[in-house]
């Protein structure tokens, strides 16, 4: 009884926030995300995504993220010449963009409200999910700016290294986690593309 | 009768002069692009067998990072990667036998110093890759910076550089350490995964595969630091300025290719290409393959037949390896590397 009362309150939250919600505070994990489906934290990824120290000379002042979205890799420099290195997975064709933008605000197992045009694209994605293990945006969410992208968890950590999302980028949960402890409101993050022939 | 004896001596030494000079130029190949035209295959001097560089199956067919550089240079000429010959050498006989113009080219993990090019008459064109001295050490030690290796027990092979810039790196560092000294290399790895020393030492990118045969590679991590200068060139003959400049291109072309997108699989999308600089690389405007004795597609039938730098990066030692070697100092110098090109114009 309590559980179904619970059900209805959700139900209730889900269409006002739905109908309330701006397009700016839609979040948008896409294609390949199965809201519900629990994460197997046990995937093991393939080396070059795991997160490690690398050699990586910048310019840009430790704390930076910089995300090559070609390489599949999230960059935290670290200066000295080094920076801790996560693997991600990134927006699929048409959904790749780049620039500069800063992280906006920041958020534990964030409530996923997919946007109208997702909605419209994918008709069977729930209006509202509640944060939690079941939800795509996973264990954290980044903001990014005023825009719609987030760097975020997920709960398909065998997206990792593939295009597959609307324009955000995914980390495991571990590394999201991780990632969320050393950066605060405000870190500059550069996005760069692979070059247009 | 003075001046008739004069006049003969004169002669004379201005004949001698004239005949060391053709002998001195004689010394000197400049027709090695003439000879492999004629010879129809480009013949690479490769090392005898480095996993990831060079190396041939039971088959006899070679693969790795050098391996691919020189079919890039038969690509580049003959448009056919298939058109070069893989000549085993050892270290000590690699230079000896590239003056002796039994190869063209020595691709050939060669480490560019200044007396090798002096003192060989050789030419180091451009380089490939860039290698240098590192670390590993057990994942449970948690370190991720040479910095914090005080106290470390460091096995390393003795009587070589490696050993040398080992104790310059601790020393100018103040870092503390206790060197474990073996001849071989077989026993230092031994040393290491016996646990006899927590630190082991070598070139990056013998350390990577120096991994692969310990009991566990997944318990060993290697720093990102690179403490010495170990710039990984081809070589060719000094003074052969038209073929030394189709190696070093070769070269740039891949470079080029990773820095514009342009792929063995989308090239024939960038034969389309508006982009002045794709263009250029791709001889859909200039001509400087032709300026180069080669054709106006040059580059081209490079990226389609072996593949841009990061293709080939990644294919041999990279992520697409047994040794996934990350791409540290070779990614590209606009993506956190030092790999850089001249411009193609």
């Amino acid at each position: 009884m309590t559980k179904f009362r619970h059900l209805i309150w959700m139900v209730t939250a889900a269409v006002g926030l739905t109908l309330s919600i701006s397009q700016s505070y839609a979040q948008q994990p896409d294609v390949g995300d199965q809201p519900g489906l629990l994460a197997d934290d046990s995937v093991e990824l393939e080396p070059e995504y795991r997160k490690q120290m690398v050699y990586y000379r910048s310019t840009e002042p430790p704390g930076t993220i910089i995300i090559s979205t070609a390489e599949r890799h999230l960059y935290l420099i670290q200066g000295n010449g080094r920076a801790i290195r996560y693997g991600i997975g990134v927006g699929r064709d048409g959904f790749q963009w780049q620039g500069l933008l800063n992280i906006s605000r920041k958020a534990e197992w964030p409530d996923w409200t997919p946007p109208p045009e997702m909605i419209v694209r994918q008709p069977y994605l729930p209006r509202f999910m509640a944060g939690g293990p079941g939800n795509p945006l996973g264990a954290r969410a980044m903001y990014l700016g005023t825009t719609v992208y987030r760097i975020h968890g997920t709960n398909r950590p065998d997206t990792i290294g593939t295009a597959v999302s609307s324009g955000c980028f995914r980390l495991v949960n571990a590394d999201v986690a991780d990632l969320y402890e050393r950066v605060p409101v405000g870190t500059k993050v550069i996005v760069r593309q692979k070059p247009e022939l | 009768m003075r001046t008739f004896r004069g006049g003969l001596l004169i002669g004379l030494a201005v004949a001698v002069a004239v005949a060391v000079v053709a002998i001195t130029y004689e010394r000197y190949d400049t027709k090695t692009l003439k000879r492999t035209i004629r010879r129809g295959e480009v013949l690479c001097g490769v090392n005898t067998g480095l996993p990831g560089f060079s190396i041939p199956d039971d088959k006899g067919n070679w693969t790795g990072f050098d391996v691919d550089f020189c079919r890039a240079v038969a690509a580049a000429i003959f448009d056919d990667p298939t058109k070069a010959k893989f000549i085993p050498l050892d270290a000590n006989e690699r230079f000896k036998e590239l003056q002796n113009r039994k190869v063209d080219i020595l691709s050939r993990n060669s480490t560019w110093s200044m007396s090798r090019e002096t003192s060989y008459d050789l030419y180091f064109p451009a380089v490939a890759y860039y290698d240098g001295e590192g670390f590993m050490t057990p994942r449970s030690r948690n370190i991720d910076s040479a910095l914090d290796l005080n106290g470390s027990k460091v096995c390393v092979q003795a009587e070589t550089t490696t050993q040398l810039n080992l104790a310059d790196y601790f020393r100018a560092n103040n870092i503390k350490y206790q060197e474990m000294k073996f001849a071989k290399l077989e026993e230092v790895i031994k040393a290491y995964d016996t646990g006899q020393c927590d630190t082991l030492t070598a070139d990056v990118s013998q350390l990577y595969a120096l991994r692969l045969n310990l009991g566990k590679p997944g318990d060993h991590v290697i720093l990102p630091d690179v403490i010495s200068k170990e710039p990984l060139a081809p070589v060719v003959r000094e003074r052969d300025d038209d073929w030394m400049l189709i190696v070093k291109w070769t070269l740039y072309a891949m470079i080029n290719a990773e820095e514009l997108g342009i792929t063995s699989k989308n090239i024939d999308e960038a034969l389309k290409s508006k982009k002045p600089d794709v263009m250029r690389l791709v001889g859909t405007e200039g001509n400087y393959g032709e300026e180069l004795g080669l054709t106006r597609d040059w580059a081209v039938r490079i990226i389609r037949r072996v593949g841009n730098y990061g293709e080939v990066y990644e294919r041999n030692v990279g992520s697409g390896s047994k040794l996934g070697i990350p791409r540290g100092l070779n990614q590209l110098w606009n993506a956190g590397g030092i790999q850089y090109a001249p411009p193609i114009r």
